[in-house]
């Protein structure tokens, strides 16, 4: 390494970019450059993808300057950026799985390339640059045919091919295990020596800190730590800077906790494509509480929200509710039993969009005998119960005749909650609430989740939003890899300490 | 300057918007469909004459198309149901054919009282189709295999079953064509003294009302209606998503079933080859035209059955084949499909220099 610091390769200085009327990049600025491992860090929702697709092209910025080389450079689109030999590795790849390794490299040539014209030279040339840079691929072999691991090599292999001389990975190591993660990086290490640029989005700390020269770190849109080296960094201060100082949470009157409500012993839930979801999950909720499950996106929150309503079989250890085991009982059984769900994707699995807002409301309840006369629903019985929700959670633009696709996200949620929060609620699992809804509707849900646990029920705040589990919850807990990695009292509860175990480092 | 042009989806359709697409389609349908049968030598001044007067408007013609409405809208209710959890029944005509066989062999052999003959012909049309649908609801809902390739399949092997019989044991003994014997008097359905309207045709109307009802009025069509809509919400809602679609594509082999009982029992008076043919291509153009609903059913049935009068007349009046009404068909659903998509997008033409 020489002494005087390298040019920069690729920078972004001031970028602006809001989708609707939210901003998910505020000044960002990030420079990478030539000859060096550049990691970029982040939470979810940073902005990291999104500032990396503005260097790709495939955003256009609202504001800012995009250099390369230290020139102006104006991207207008994918194409522009591969003309400047910015190339990224995406975390699902693009190849055809059908196809051969040499099919899939004369594809992504297209005409492009200079001496790729056939298949057998689409082979050889991917071969050829295997060799050169030490990631042996097999041109014949069938994509769907390979391991992961053996399809990232074949990924990158093709961004180099097509010229990328500024190297963007998106969480190369997140798929893969611990041997095949060091081979990988210090193949970027390499790469790196070989001139070449290389960023590398990740969130995991060590990686960082033992592969990386530079590192960038994001929080909410803005650049935080800019450009700075990696010596002299430990992973509590870049947890901290992921994390932020967050303002201590509003002080709560003390609920004392009542009875225990939802209680989890080993609880195991495997993904819908067989892989294990959540392992081992041990909680015991009491009325009153409310027990957030901070953690990074994709490590268990989804197959925990699905295991837990039943929409996922339990895979092994026991769920029960107010003392009744349910482990295996199907969703109906678990509601009767005062389960109530608040879903992540309000219109995917929470509503039907093309039913009415009485209908939706009453989706739950269709076997009350106050809707039914024999044979029959009473669509006079369902309007007032909707009339009557409509003006107690004050949804706007509601009707109870309208379709409920008609409803802005905050409205639809409330519609959501006026369903969910009824007399016999006892265990609420609200898997994030507040995801997409504006400062007031947030506060609603939020005042809503609290009322509700002062009511007597157990909570469960599934979220992604740091901030949002530190102000509703009483107690948290941190999930990585589909496994609680610790459990913190509010008092206990700092940025660092909960940045860290959402790294896995307990 | 093609590039300009953008397709935006509607938030929100209005009615109005959606009438005029759909009378846009069908006029543009008809039109075309009037331009091939002059084109096939139908005289451009009987095509009035052929295609409203012969088929609506005269009595003869009106109760042919009535009659033959019965078993549309039947198999039209049976695409309707099964459409409404999204199962794709494509072997309407498979269940028709164990309906047929099931009304004929209750005929044939005589089992009953004279008295209930007739219904007791209905009932083992409405059991055999749902039947030869229980297979593929069974093979999908447990194992997800594919109901569109079984039920199509189980169509074909419903068609060999019906030859089996009438080239063997059913054969015709007076005169040893492959028919049936002809269904005695007590196994025919009440006419009405108006060509061969009767009990099927009230039937099919009866059924109809009551399947609006059971759709649009009870908690099952509620809950038929959420699972289509959305099956994860459902699920999460904790609706009872298997016995739900169990039971509406049940309801829709059954219906489908005695569309073959009906025909056997109301027109044809045997089982023949070919009273089966074409009515899954019917059912599924008149469940979609209707949007699956029951009463929109019974219109786009009578819109069918019209077509069905037309084509025999021009059959025999003009040698043109019966293919013209499938092909009819098929150029009005296809214009029909095609107008929908502009209620559902609009069109966009991006300002010079956006890009």
């Amino acid at each position: 390494m020489s002494i005087g610091r390298p040019r920069p390769a690729l920078s972004l200085k001031g970028i602006d970019k809001a989708f609707g009327d939210r901003k998910v990049l505020d000044g960002a600025h990030f420079t990478v450059r030539w000859g060096e491992v550049h990691a970029l860090l982040g939470e979810n929702g940073a902005g990291k993808s999104t500032i990396m697709n503005v260097a790709t092209g495939v955003y256009a910025a609202d504001a800012g300057t995009i250099e390369v080389d230290e020139q102006d450079f104006p991207l207008r689109g994918p194409a522009d950026a591969a003309r400047a030999g910015i190339g990224m590795v995406h975390q699902h790849y693009r190849l055809v799985g059908r196809f051969t390794v040499a099919e899939n490299m004369l594809l992504a040539a297209g005409t492009q390339v200079p001496g790729i014209a056939t298949l057998r030279q689409a082979g050889a040339a991917i071969e050829a640059k295997g060799r050169e840079v030490g990631l042996a691929v097999d041109a014949s072999a069938r994509i769907d045919t390979l391991s992961v691991a053996e399809r990232q090599r074949v990924e990158i292999l093709k961004v180099l091919i097509l010229g990328a001389r500024i190297v963007i990975l998106d969480e190369p190591t997140a798929v893969l295990t611990d041997a095949e993660s060091r081979a990988m990086l210090e193949f970027v290490r390499r790469l790196a020596a070989a001139g070449t640029a290389v960023v590398l989005i990740t969130h995991k700390l060590r990686e960082v800190l033992e592969h990386a020269d530079r590192v960038t770190v994001m929080r909410q849109g803005k650049t935080v730590l800019a450009d700075a080296t990696t010596a002299g960094l430990d992973t509590g201060e870049l947890a901290r800077l992921m994390v932020g100082e967050r303002t201590p949470p509003p002080p709560r009157a003390a609920i004392a906790p009542g009875p225990t409500r939802l209680r989890l012993e080993g609880f195991s839930v495997r993904r819908p494509d067989g892989t294990p979801g959540i392992e081992g999950i041990d909680i015991e909720l009491r009325a009153g509480e409310i027990l957030g499950i901070a953690g990074v996106g994709g490590n268990g929150q989804q197959p925990l929200a699905d295991g837990l309503i039943g929409l996922a079989e339990t895979a092994a250890g026991r769920l029960s509710i107010d003392g009744i085991d349910l482990s295996a009982a199907p969703v109906a059984a678990r509601r009767r039993a005062g389960l109530r769900i608040i879903p992540s994707d309000r219109f995917a699995s929470g509503l039907v969009g093309d039913l009415s807002i009485a209908e939706n409301l009453c989706l739950t309840a269709l076997s009350s005998p106050a809707l039914n006369r024999g044979f029959l629903l009473r669509p006079g019985a369902m309007r007032r119960r909707a009339a009557e929700a409509i003006e107690r959670f004050a949804i706007a633009g509601a009707a109870p005749g309208r379709v409920s696709r008609l409803l802005s996200g905050g409205n639809a949620q409330k519609l959501i909650l006026a369903r969910e929060i009824d007399d016999h609620l006892s265990v609420l699992v609200a898997h994030s609430p507040t995801r997409g809804l504006d400062v007031k509707a947030c506060d609603f849900v939020h005042d809503t989740i609290r009322a509700s646990a002062a009511r007597g029920a157990a909570c469960l705040l599934i979220s992604e939003d740091l901030e949002e589990i530190l102000t509703l919850s009483t107690r948290i807990a941190v999930i990585c890899a589909g496994r609680i990695t610790g459990e913190l009292s509010m008092r206990e509860a700092d940025a660092e300490r909960i940045g860290r175990l959402m790294m896995g480092h307990v | 300057m093609f590039d300009r042009i953008t397709l935006v989806r509607r938030q929100d359709v209005p009615w109005t918007a959606r009438t005029a697409t759909f009378l846009g389609g069908l006029g543009f349908g008809i039109a075309l469909s009037c331009l091939l049968l002059v084109a096939a030598g139908v005289p451009t001044e009987s095509l009035i004459d052929e295609l409203v007067v012969q088929v609506f408007l005269s009595s003869d013609g009106l109760a042919q198309t009535v009659t033959a409405a019965a078993p549309l809208i039947l198999v039209g209710l049976c695409s309707a149901l099964a459409t409404r959890v999204r199962f794709w029944n494509i072997g309407i005509e498979g269940q028709l054919w164990l309906g047929a066989i099931a009304a004929a062999a209750v005929g044939i052999l005589d089992i009953g009282p004279e008295a209930i003959r007739v219904w007791l012909m209905m009932l083992a049309a409405l059991a055999a189709g749902a039947l030869w649908i229980l297979p593929p609801l069974v093979l999908k809902s447990r194992f997800g295999v594919s109901e569109t390739v079984l039920t199509l399949l189980l169509s074909n092997v419903g068609f060999l079953c019906v030859q089996h019989l009438l080239f063997g044991a059913w054969k015709d003994p007076n005169n040893g064509f492959p028919v049936s014997p002809q269904m005695g008097p007590a196994e025919q359905l009440a006419r009405f003294g108006w060509g061969n309207v009767g009990m099927g045709t009230a039937l099919a109307l009866t059924i109809a009302v009551l399947a609006y009802v059971f759709i649009d009025r009870s908690r099952i069509g509620l809950q038929a209606r959420a699972i289509g809509l959305n099956p994860t919400t459902a699920r999460a809602a904790g609706l009872p998503v298997t016995a739900t679609v169990a039971l509406m594509v049940l309801l829709s082999g059954a219906l489908a079933g005695l569309a073959g009982g009906v025909i056997v029992a109301g027109t044809e008076f045997r089982l023949t080859q070919y009273l089966g043919n074409n009515y899954t291509f019917s059912g599924i153009t008149i469940g979609f035209l209707a949007r699956t609903h029951p009463l929109g059913v019974i219109v786009a049935a009578f819109g069918v059955a019209g077509m069905f009068t037309a084509g025999s007349s021009l059959k025999v009046f003009y040698g043109l084949s019966d293919a013209v009404v499938v092909l009819i068909q098929g150029i009005v659903l296809m214009s029909l499909l095609s107008a929908q998509f502009f209620s559902t997008y609009r069109l966009s033409v991006a300002r010079r220099g956006v890009a």
